[in-house]
């Protein structure tokens, strides 16, 4: 089941490149322009998609629907083929399709920039000037095409394993390497790679079928599955489908349960174990029924991490450097690190109960690891971050668990803290009602000088004299904004306290 | 309406008080709904208390200023704005702001009312309701037609890509690159712009419905950072004008505190309204509260030109037009407010049903959550 995606721009010796690499390891290849014609047979608007995507246009509500079809549909495809031995694909974006699968390889190519001009300059029998022109328009399409679709600009490294420039290598050359680099342990399958790809699958295969039925085709949906339990997000707008979804998808194979939810967002929680006894559990499930959210449950368990004596966290350990049968047979996860589900489901089981659950993932590795399973289109209105580094000390747990925070604000658009803050950030509480009556005070002795000294303000505010008015604009600079401030402060507490905010 | 000054400030008794109140609520409500700043809505709802028009403009705009203020920062921390969008569109706009309260402080001297003098502010009365009626029919139109469109299955382009077709054909260097909007604008488009939101903030106390779709339809950027750099550079605009309407002794603070007092409560309710209400209906309920606005200040137009003597009108269908102009506005408003309150009501009760469930002992399953078990083959 081994994916390797090549992705590129212009693409002659890109295919080139893909035949050889399929050939000498036996797989199937794919194109992305094979793609597209099945898309547009399917009845997927690709053209308007890609019209909209690259050109300053409002993405509406339909073409959300339509691209989330299309990758549905690219997905459950490719998929389908991996699971039936192994898989070249090349394409624009290929390697941004799998992620959070370890197994698959993605490669990058690049071209000698004389090399494509001559290229498009023969095959397009344009001048020099407008061959550059093209060629910018075409990489700032590829770059708007992976930015709208998945979230994530083509070019962001951390999501490609290998960059080969054909302009330095020749494409025999080029093939061979990425024969022996596929063969390497780190891109062979595992048992949780292999359930991370069915889930992907069952994921796809769902948004398909409910992209595909008529009754269900206009719903912006989110569609997650884990182990064979599947779990579909809807709108508010959407509250009628619940059991259509049910219907849609009895005859969906592989799937075991299906799971409906009703939310506008989704908050993410991240945590080592779950406990749906624990506060923890009772402060996000009440502010995602306060916010109509949906919980998605990320369990995280960090790689082996190390310290030196001063207590400096060291590199983490690389994967063991064991060879792969020649038959490309699973890899056993690395002993420490299977990802065994500690109270995962059960907590899935209880926000389930009470109209809440988004879904789960178990994600191991690094922090990194976790930004890249994410689906970057998807909104997160809070992600909250629990106990992690279970077995570090005390500090040393704080100590990780901040940089985590630190690390994963910079990189969503959306509020990330701890457990321990949610309470006080988002739940009301005592401290909150000394600050209500505080800014409630303040606010009720403004309005009074303000009424009871009307005239003598008004004259203020005419002002006779430039000097006057002057400071009667100044005084009304400053008053605005800091009774915006205390009266906003006081909406705010109002609102959180009667869980509406 | 008894004023006092002459022309310039209402003698505000508790009920007119109260009037402001719920105008500033029905405002924010609005405002947290469709994601502008309720001027549409609040300014000629003031005017049609018989606060002069410019008064009302400068005490909506210092308003705006703090409220943009608190929800600039909270789209900041999102990720939201493009500062140097802002930056290059508030240049601009501070000249248009200039020119509008320029252009409404003239009018409003030629009208006869100057401070402490008698005379009425029919000019620039009637110079606001006429830029209102025109900016804001358009808006409610292209809204509307927008809503009906999206209805069709086939009509997937949403609004009118005229524009941004017609602009992107056209090679207008030299350019600026925005990262967080990530788009390429030409500077004199930018300009034209910046000029036109800062010249109808300044005017009518609008600047949303123009600078939000401009950033989308023109710019191209995303809804959500267009929002946000609009806000950011609302509260800009709100402080320029804010002091350049003080200035001219156009501000009413009493009226902007009643404002806040109805509005900061009116938003949150608004924006959780947009999670329980259908995009589709949002629209429609925008588009017809709006076009109901533009009603109610064309009704009061007669009564302007009345009193500047380009029209006869026996003085005594002042009051009846006045109080039409008044009843079609609020009208308007609270049954757009009543539809979003509705739906957050409904959705409300239900959140509090399942925050009991979490409270109480185990009970039977949400109804929002059907878990449907598939007997057959594991993953």
């Amino acid at each position: 089941m081994q994916i390797i995606c090549i992705s590129t721009g212009i693409a002659e010796r890109s295919i080139q490149l893909a035949n050889l690499v399929a050939r000498n390891l036996g797989y199937p290849v794919r194109y992305r322009e094979q793609l597209l014609e099945e898309a547009i047979k399917e009845g997927i608007h690709v053209g308007k998609l890609e019209t909209s995507m690259i050109k300053p246009q409002i993405f509406t509500e339909r073409l959300a629907l339509e691209r989330e079809y299309y990758r549905a549909f690219i997905v459950t495809n490719l998929v389908r083929t991996a699971m039936e031995g192994g898989l070249v694909y090349c394409g624009r974006t290929g390697h941004l399709l799998f992620s959070g699968i370890s197994h698959v390889l993605r490669v990058r190519i690049v071209e000698d920039e004389t090399a494509r001009l001559d290229y498009v300059m023969k095959k397009l029998n344009l001048n020099h000037s407008k061959a550059r022109r093209y060629i910018e328009s075409v990489d700032e399409d590829r770059r708007r095409w992976g930015l709208s679709m998945y979230g994530i600009s083509p070019e962001d490294p951390s999501y490609l394993d290998i960059v080969l420039n054909l302009g330095s290598i020749s494409t025999a050359n080029a093939a061979a390497a990425l024969v022996n680099i596929a063969q390497l342990p780190d891109f062979q399958l595992t048992p949780a790679s292999k359930r991370a790809l069915e889930d992907l699958m069952l994921a796809s295969h769902a948004r398909l079928l409910l992209a595909r039925d008529k009754r269900t085709f206009g719903a912006n949906v989110k569609v997650r599955a884990d182990k064979g339990v599947v779990t579909v997000t809807y709108l508010p707008q959407d509250a009628g489908l619940a059991e259509v979804i049910g219907e849609v998808l009895s005859a969906l194979k592989g799937m075991t349960e299906v799971r409906t939810t009703m939310a506008s967002t989704n908050i993410l929680w991240i945590q080592e174990a779950y406990d749906p006894s624990a506060e923890t559990f009772t402060q996000v499930a009440e502010i995602a029924s306060k916010w109509n959210s949906a919980v998605e449950l990320l369990q995280f368990k960090p790689g082996a991490i190390q310290e030196d004596a001063a207590g400096e966290v060291l590199a983490p350990t690389s994967a063991a450097n064991r060879l792969s049968s020649a038959a490309g047979g699973i890899e056993e996860d690395e002993p420490g690190s299977v990802c065994e589900d500690r109270g995962m489901m059960t907590t899935q089981d209880e926000l389930a109960r009470l109209g809440l659950s988004g879904g789960g993932r178990v994600v191991c590795g690094e922090a990194e690891q976790i930004v890249k399973s994410l689906d970057r289109t998807v909104a997160y209105s809070l992600v909250v971050v629990g106990d992690m580094y279970l077995d570090k000390g005390h500090s040393a747990r704080l100590r990780l668990g901040r940089q985590m925070i630190g690390y994963l604000s910079g990189r969503m658009r959306a509020p990330v803290v701890s457990a321990d803050e949610l309470k006080a950030q988002y739940l009301f509480g005592r401290g909150d009602l000394f600050r209500m009556a505080k800014y409630m005070g303040a606010v009720a002795v403004i309005l009074l000088l303000v009424f009871t000294y009307q005239e003598p303000i008004l004259r203020f505010l005419i002002g006779a004299d430039w000097k006057s008015k002057l400071l009667a604009a100044s005084g009304i600079f400053l008053f605005s904004p800091l009774f915006a401030y205390l009266h906003g402060n006081v909406a705010k507490s109002v609102m959180k306290l009667i869980r509406m905010e | 309406m008894q004023t006092v000054f002459g022309d310039m400030f209402i003698a505000l008794s508790f009920s007119t008080a109260l009037q402001v109140i719920i105008l500033g609520f029905i405002g924010g409500v609005l405002s947290g709904f469709i994601g502008s700043g309720g001027a549409f809505f609040m300014t000629p709802g003031m005017m049609n208390l018989g606060i002069p028009g410019v008064v009302a403009v400068g005490s909506n705009i210092t308003h705006k200023f703090g409220k943009a203020m608190v929800g600039a920062k909270k789209h900041g921390e999102l990720g939201n704005v493009d500062k140097k969008l802002g930056i290059y569109l508030i240049l601009t706009s501070f000249i248009g702001i200039r020119i509008a309260v320029w252009i409404n402080s003239l009018l409003f001297k030629a009208g006869g009312g100057g401070h402490g003098e008698g005379g009425a502010s029919a000019t620039s009365n009637l110079y606001i309701s006429l830029v209102f009626i025109f900016i804001l029919t358009a808006v409610a139109v292209s809204m509307l037609r927008d809503s009906m469109n999206t209805k069709n299955k086939d009509a997937d382009q949403g609004p009118s890509r005229k524009i941004t077709d017609f602009l992107a054909r056209v090679h207008l260097p030299p350019y600026v690159y925005f990262q967080t909007a990530d788009v390429r604008v030409s500077i004199w488009i930018l300009m034209a712009v910046g000029l036109a939101t800062g010249y109808l903030a300044g005017t009518i106390g609008v600047g949303g419905f123009i600078g939000v779709p401009c950033m989308i339809y023109v710019f191209g950027v995303q809804t959500a950072v267009a929002a946000g750099t609009e806000l950011y550079l609302a509260m800009y605009m709100g402080a320029f004008g804010a002091l350049n309407y003080a200035f001219q002794g156009f501000v009413d603070i009493r009226l902007t505190v009643l404002l806040y007092l109805g509005s900061l409560f009116g938003v949150f309710i608004g924006a959780y309204g947009t999670k329980v209400v259908k995009e589709s209906v949002i629209r429609i309920v925008t588009g017809t509260v709006i076009l109901l606005c533009v009603l109610s200040r064309g009704i009061a137009v007669p009564v302007y030109l009345s009193q500047l003597g380009w029209m006869s009108m026996d003085d005594r269908w002042n009051v009846y037009l006045n109080g039409a102009s008044k009843v079609m506005l609020f009208a308007a408003g609270i049954a757009g407010t009543t539809i979003i309150l509705y739906n957050v009501a409904v959705t409300y009760r239900q959140r509090r049903r399942i925050h009991q469930r979490l409270t109480a002992v185990k009970e039977p399953s949400s109804p929002r959550a059907v878990s449907i078990s598939v007997p057959g083959e594991a993953g």
